[in-house]
């Protein structure tokens, strides 16, 4: 995104960096009217609205603290798309009917389309290591939470017993084999283009 | 070269720890596309798994206040929309009323024009705001701002004692700087935090009041609790009940401001 200048919107981004009550509130004032107005309209109703926005958030919270999402367009549009299309996708998946789409006439930027296009991908791949995780045996599992989280290798070593060198060796062969799983399953080759 | 011998100098790349002779191995196996690929796919699985491990608290503590954000929301939102329909409601009766009483008194009844009605209502939402906000607890009431004594810790230390003495004489804005300096250069220091938050929030700087009460809730120091107690004297203060009560629900028994507390939850009943 190189030197383009941040926007004032960031401050959301940050908010949702720092778990910051007031302007999480003022996200909701401002921004959630338009998504629940979309969703009510799309055969859905408040409480579904609460839930894709909340998970909305989560996922943008998700992509910043990883990449360190930087905003360059407003947090307005950037977010409706994401809401909106996590709907679609919502009720696509949740009925085999054909469902009717009330599309708004809603101006969208190619910025803003960039951004939420971006998110998106970022939320595919995120959810497609997390399911793969899940699948890895309980030992590397554990392997790899303790070796994360204590930073220090050695403490690591000095906790399981063993030396450096085994350790580093068999959290090495856990996340080859995450690898594996993750380039063998069907969805990566959506995301393959985002690494 | 084996899978194994190749995960462990990925892995050894990641943690920045290739030998020079391994970075030119390493280099080699990349020339094929195929590896190189799986490199990255390797590398960006590193960083996930690190940010994941490594923010999960931080994660939950936002989805659940996003939970209670997003609930606050839209009951109000709910509240909203009934007070609409039934100062609708009362509108109409009240000139049905007028309309049935005319005929059997048979007195002179001015009729208001339904303008007046609106006027009326809000009249009466005024009042009841007025008399409402006077059973209210206020920050003042409930705050009592500890003494900041850091300088016994044997150093006598220029900003240590300024950011001392700016707090103790309640000169917020300056103890504020002080304090900014001092985490500077210890920023896990927890006294310091707290108190920093403290001098925001005398200066209704909420929102990083907030922001550093938050970061105490989450560590483990002995200002775990009385940074929660803050936070809620921070809605308080601005007057968001439904958030202060909550925050104060979540203050365990053995919290030293345990009691304080229970009083609040009394008046904003």
């Amino acid at each position: 995104m190189g030197n383009t200048k941040l926007h004032t919107d960031q401050k959301y981004i940050e908010a949702l960096l720092q778990n910051d009550t007031v302007i999480l509130n003022e996200i909701y004032e401002k921004f959630a009217p338009k998504v629940i107005g979309y969703i009510k309209k799309n055969s859905g109703d408040e409480s579904r609205a609460q839930d894709i926005i909340q998970e909305t958030l989560v996922t943008v919270y998700n992509q910043a603290k990883e990449k360190g999402l930087q905003l360059t367009c407003p947090f307005d549009a950037y977010f409706f798309l994401l809401c909106k299309r996590r709907w679609l996708n919502e009720i696509k998946k949740s009925s085999s009917n054909k469902v009717t789409i009330n599309e708004e006439v809603v101006s969208m930027d190619d910025e803003s389309v960039r951004f939420a296009d971006e998110t998106e991908l970022f939320n595919a791949k995120h959810e497609l290591f997390t399911e793969m995780f899940d699948q890895l045996g309980k030992a590397c599992k554990e392997l790899l939470k303790v070796t994360f989280t204590i930073k220090s290798m050695e403490e690591v070593a000095q906790k399981l017993g063993q030396s450096y060198a085994y350790v580093r060796k068999k959290k090495s062969l856990c996340i080859g084999q995450l690898t594996e799983l993750v380039q063998n399953a069907p969805q990566f080759n959506q995301i393959k283009n985002l690494l | 070269m084996t899978p194994e011998e190749k995960y462990e100098l990925f892995e050894k790349h990641c943690s920045q720890e290739l030998s020079i002779n391994e970075k030119a191995r390493l280099d080699k196996l990349i020339k094929d596309d195929v590896v190189k690929k799986e490199l990255q796919v390797y590398k960006e699985l590193h960083v996930h798994l690190d940010t994941n491990f490594n923010t999960e608290n931080q994660k939950a503590a936002l989805a659940k206040n996003l939970k209670k954000v997003g609930d606050s929301y839209f009951a109000k939102k709910l509240a909203e929309k009934e007070t609409k329909q039934e100062v609708k409601k009362e509108i109409k009766h009240g000139v049905k009323e007028e309309i049935f009483e005319e005929p059997v008194k048979k007195s002179k009844v001015i009729k208001l024009p339904s303008w007046a009605y609106a006027i009326a209502a809000s009249v009466a939402i005024v009042f009841g705001v007025y008399f409402f906000s006077q059973g209210n607890p206020t920050y003042n009431n409930f705050v009592s701002i500890p003494e900041l004594s850091i300088t016994e810790r044997g150093s006598a230390e220029e900003s240590i004692k300024n950011a001392e003495t700016a707090f103790n004489t309640k000169n917020y804005a300056k103890a504020e700087e002080y304090l900014t300096e001092l985490l500077s250069e210890d920023e896990k220091n927890a006294e310091y935090q707290f108190y920093y938050g403290i001098s925001l929030l005398e200066q209704d700087k909420y929102a990083k009041a907030s922001r550093a009460f938050t970061k105490l809730q989450q560590g483990n120091s002995a200002y775990k609790y009385k940074a929660l107690w803050f936070e809620a004297l921070n809605k308080l203060k601005q007057k968001n009940y439904d958030q202060c009560a909550a925050l104060l629900h979540k203050l365990p028994k053995e919290a030293e401001d345990y009691d304080q507390a229970q009083k609040l939850l009394e008046k904003l009943d």
